[in-house]
């Protein structure tokens, strides 16, 4: 699921300005598991949740892809409906999955901080 | 954006995901903007949905039940191998007995052949289905087996 981590840059020259807007973690998935670690959420408390955690704004299409996918897998369930609003949580397989995919990403972002170290 | 624009967009997803997460999509749709980036995005996804379905929800209780992985041509290649042995083998005994023969009749080989060829028919199955839905997937292979062996067992209880 979450295996395409990517950091895009919509820009091919990086100056100073565009560094602080280098790019965002596109993986719906992911972020929406992220955004329910911390308890039940709507769609749009998450797409909230989302843009504070990492500057991302995902779209209806891609928050409902996300959801989608990640309730097939069981990592999500969603709750009964509140004024026509439908939260969903994360499950402990979910948490599970969160868990170690956040992990996964740490080792990455270590061995890449250390590889810029050692040039 | 306006409930005419929510619901055209919505109508652009697969009919299956729309019974299980339209209405909540369209409200959700009538909350937000309706700028080109909110139409784009909901267009990817609805045209995502057409080529890699997600069937999430209860849709995916209904693509994960025992019938649906038995019906699957992985299972039912073993299935109808281990069917037509036990056809060969009960037909061998209706017309000859069920004497043990000194030579190997075409009966006998055609039986060992797709006793044998069940086994890469199997394993196939196993690769293809035990990630995806261990629990049915196990149920199919419990089905097979017996299959197996009721295509096994006159052969050697006959000691044919």
């Amino acid at each position: 699921m979450c295996d395409n981590y990517v950091m895009r840059s919509t820009r091919d020259v990086v100056d100073t300005e565009s560094e602080m807007d280098f790019g965002y973690y596109s993986d719906p998935p992911l972020l929406v598991l992220a955004s329910l670690a911390s308890g039940p959420k709507h769609g749009h408390a998450m797409i909230e949740d989302i843009e504070r955690l990492c500057g991302t704004r995902l779209g209806p299409g891609a928050l409902y892809g996300a959801i989608a996918r990640l309730e097939q897998q069981g990592w999500i369930k969603p709750l009964p409906a509140e004024e026509r609003r439908h939260p969903y949580r994360i499950t402990p397989d979910g948490l599970r999955v969160l868990r170690a995919k956040l992990t996964k990403l740490n080792e990455f972002s270590k061995a890449g901080l250390k590889r810029l170290e050692a040039r | 954006m306006n409930r005419r624009l929510a619901s055209l967009l919505t109508r652009m997803y697969p009919r299956r995901w729309r019974e299980r997460y339209g209405e909540e999509f369209e409200d959700f749709l009538l909350e937000g903007r309706a700028d080109l980036k909110t139409w784009t995005d909901v267009m990817r996804g609805a045209v995502g949905e057409h080529i890699h379905p997600t069937m999430g929800g209860a849709m995916s209780e209904y693509r994960t039940t025992f019938g649906t992985v038995a019906r699957q041509p992985s299972a039912l290649v073993p299935l109808g191998m281990a069917l037509t042995a036990l056809a060969v083998v009960l037909g061998h005994i209706a017309l000859y007995g069920a004497a043990r023969e000194a030579d190997e009749g075409a009966a006998a080989h055609i039986w060992q052949l797709l006793m044998v060829a069940q086994l890469p028919a199997l394993l196939v199955f196993g690769i293809r289905w035990l990630p995806k839905a261990p629990k049915q997937a196990m149920e199919v292979l419990g089905l097979l087996m017996a299959a197996i062996l009721a295509a096994m067992a006159p052969v050697f209880l006959l000691h044919l």
